[in-house]
Order: C-alpha cells, then structure tokens, then sequence
C-alpha cells in the first residue's frame, strides 16, 4: 500500500496526471513534437548508457543468456494470447486484433524506465542487462502478429510501391532499437571511466526530463482516449486493463524459473505488461495498413500505459518481493 | 503560358516511400513533399504533434508533369490507397517554362 502510494505521488506520476488532466479538459497545452522527440532519444540514450555499464562490470553468465531468450519467447508467444482473447472477447476483427496483439507483446521503453526508477526508490537493485532484454522483446511480437494475421487467409498481393525489406529494416533498425543498442554497447565499451565524463548531462539531469517526458505522454494519452474511446467497446477497454496483468503473472513465471532476484523479476513482469505505442504503430501501418491506429493506440497508450504507470508497476513490485524478496 | 497536369495526394507518413517509387518509377518529372498540419475526414479531427511515433502524420506530395507520365501513375496510386489512407486529385495548370516538367 505504502509502495502504490508513493508511486502515485512520485513526481514522474503527478506530472503524467497533469498532462491526462489537461488534455481531457481540452487545454491547449503542447509540448513540441521536435522537443518530445529529443527527449525521447535522450531517455534512450541514458538508460542505453547505464544498463552497458553495469554489464561491463560482470561476464554475461548463463543465467543472463537464459534471460535473453525468456525475453525473445515472451514477445513471441505474449501477441498469441492477446489475440486469442481479442478474437474471444471483443468485437475486432482479424487484422485489428492482430496489430492490437502485435503491441501487447512488444514493449514500452518509457514503462520500463519508469519502473526503474520506482524499484531504485524502493530500495531494490535491478541488472543493467535488462535493457538489453527490453530491446531484444521490440520486435518478435510483429512477427507473430503477421502469421495470426495471414493464418488462414490467402497470400495478398503486396501493396503498390512496396519494397522487399522495408518492414523488416522499420523493425529491426527503428530510433528507439537503435539508439537504445548502441548506447548499451557504447556504455559496455566505454564503462565507468567513460560515464563519469558524460554523468552531468546523462545521470543527474535525468529524473528532470523524465518528468518533462511524461508530462508530454499524459498529454499524448488524454488526446489519444478523447480522440479515440468511441472505436472501443467493453470488452476492448477490458482487455486494456486485464491483458497486462496476464503477460506480467506469465513473465513473473519465467522470472521466478530463472532464479532471478526481485529487482529484476518485477522489470521483467513490466516488460511484458506494457505495450508499444512508438515502434509498433509505425510497423503497422507498413504491415496491415487496414487496421485501425485509433484502436491499438488508444489502447496501448490511453488505457495500458497510465494504467501500468499508477496501478501496475508498484503491483508488479509488490509480487515480485513478495516471491523473492 | 504552357498547359500540364498538377497531381496533389495527400497521404500518411508511412506510405510516403512508396508513392514516392511510384512516382519516380513511373518516370515523372520531379515532385515536391509538404507537412500536412491537421485536418477533419470521417467524422474525427487529426493533428500532427499527437503521436509520438509519428505513424499518423499526413503529407502532401505535389507534382506537375505532362499529361502522359501523371495518366501513367494514376492506377498504382490507387491501388496504393486502396490499402493506405489518403486522397488523390489532379487538376490542369498552366506554367510558365515546359521544359521544366
């Protein structure tokens, strides 16, 4: 209780609020998208960063292997679930309930950081090595979103104007993949020495933008639900609430086979909670251009990602100290 | 004054790669992209600025060029809408240098 209240007052949760607040009540308020953009990449960078020098202080073990690949098979295995409950319970056809899928077993980076930050204030210490689990899981989820997709249906013919190799270079080469890798290696090449030079700019200042960041994502979210809560029924917003807590009870499973430590085991569950709303939208609309953004995004960014922000991180926590704490 | 045909599409962000092959495949003689700032269709308003993948911003692609080489673009561009959200118009225009187009 304790732990979800000092979430919910934490700065980087008030500022998302006030964002949500001001665009439901039709402020004008904006953050410009050249801004929000540099913010977004700066995050990346410094998380990047910080997980590559924590693994050059240790070897990858066996065990950090065998994290790797829980990772990939979450993403992959995560859109199967989240269709079939889709295709089960809402109203969306094939190709939407695929694209939606496709971002529930992808990630969301700013989840993910957010969540750092909570397990730090907690007292709990996470492996730098997760941002790399977190990079690994952006893309399987659209691979398996595809085949749920075309299963059953006829090869279409692809679209006018079309390039082999596009959607594949949009996956695997997006900003969030790689500024997030290369700050990974260049903090693992770089280590400690090279941080303590870079530690004003990415260190210090870094809750500040988050907040910033955040206040931008409320902003996003609020615009996104008002735009967009007509395209849902019940049982879609539903899934948007009870979907998470599945993906993170399944990756805390994994989690708890692995052995890892709580820390680490609540990042996981968050990792495979949230929801892309960067990398995903962009892959669909290349992909399956006939579903529809207005659901998967007002989902993934409207109702599962302020939902993780202020209810599911600290429960996620919550388990996971409870199991290994 | 010289006559030709003025091809203006709307489209999303993400399809802009592939109208631009379109375009250069089918040999036209150059074209232009604009931001597109917001807009009202279907019974919604869209904005730019409102998504931070950017994945539903809307361009404008402008393009003059004889009459022979737009007629020759006009099919696969629809085919591109048929999957892509956008709109299409050409209208006739009147430029001032022909060898430019």
């Amino acid at each position: 209780m304790d732990l979800m209240l000092s979430t919910l007052l934490s700065p980087m949760v008030l500022f998302f609020v006030l964002g949500l607040s001001a665009a439901l009540l039709r402020s004008q308020m904006t953050i410009p998208e050249a801004f929000a953009k540099g913010l977004a990449i700066y995050l990346m960078m410094a998380i990047g960063l910080k997980g590559g020098v924590e693994m050059s202080r240790s070897d990858i073990s066996l065990q950090v292997w065998a994290v790797f690949a829980a990772g990939i098979v979450l993403s992959f295995c995560l859109p199967v679930i989240a269709f079939a409950l889709l295709r089960w319970t809402s109203k969306l056809d094939r190709i939407d309930a695929a694209a939606t899928a496709a971002h529930y077993g992808s990630i969301s980076i700013v989840t993910f950081v957010a969540a750092t930050q909570v397990i730090k204030a907690a007292g709990l210490e996470s492996s730098g090595y997760m941002v790399a689990v977190a990079a690994l899981m952006e893309a399987p989820a659209i691979m398996t979103a595809l085949l749920l997709a075309q299963r059953g249906q006829k090869k279409s013919p692809s679209v006018a104007g079309s390039e082999s190799g596009e959607l594949y270079r949009e996956v695997l080469l997006n900003a969030s993949v790689v500024v997030l890798v290369g700050a990974l290696i260049i903090g693992w090449i770089t280590g400690e020495a090279g941080m303590e030079r870079i530690s004003p700019f990415f260190v210090d200042p870094f809750q500040g933008v988050l907040c910033l960041f955040l206040l931008d994502m409320g902003l996003s979210a609020g615009r996104g639900l008002r735009q967009g809560w007509r395209q849902l029924d019940f049982s879609a917003i539903a899934f948007g609430l009870y979907m998470p807590l599945i993906s993170a009870a399944i990756g805390g499973v994994l989690a708890w086979s692995l052995g890892m430590p709580a820390g680490d085991m609540a990042l996981l569950m968050v990792l495979a909670a949230s929801a892309s709303y960067i990398a995903v939208p962009a892959a669909m609309r290349l992909a399956m251009p006939k579903a529809k953004p207005s659901i998967y995004l007002t989902l993934s960014l409207g109702v599962t990602f302020p939902f993780n922000l202020a209810v599911g991180i600290p429960l996620y926590l919550y388990f996971a100290n409870l199991i290994q704490g | 004054m010289h006559e030709k045909i003025r091809l203006e599409l709307i489209i999303e962000r993400m399809a802009l790669k592939r109208a631009c092959r379109i375009l250069e495949t089918a040999g036209v003689s150059g074209y232009t992209v604009l931001p597109a700032l917001s807009g009202y269709g279907r019974g919604s308003r869209w904005q730019r600025d409102r998504d931070l993948s950017a994945s539903q911003d809307m361009l404008v692609i402008v393009s003059i060029s004889d009459e022979a080489s737009i007629r020759n673009v006009l099919l696969e561009l629809h085919e591109l809408l048929d999957q892509h959200i956008g709109i299409l118009n050409t209208s006739r225009v009147e430029v001032m240098r022909p060898d430019r187009f």
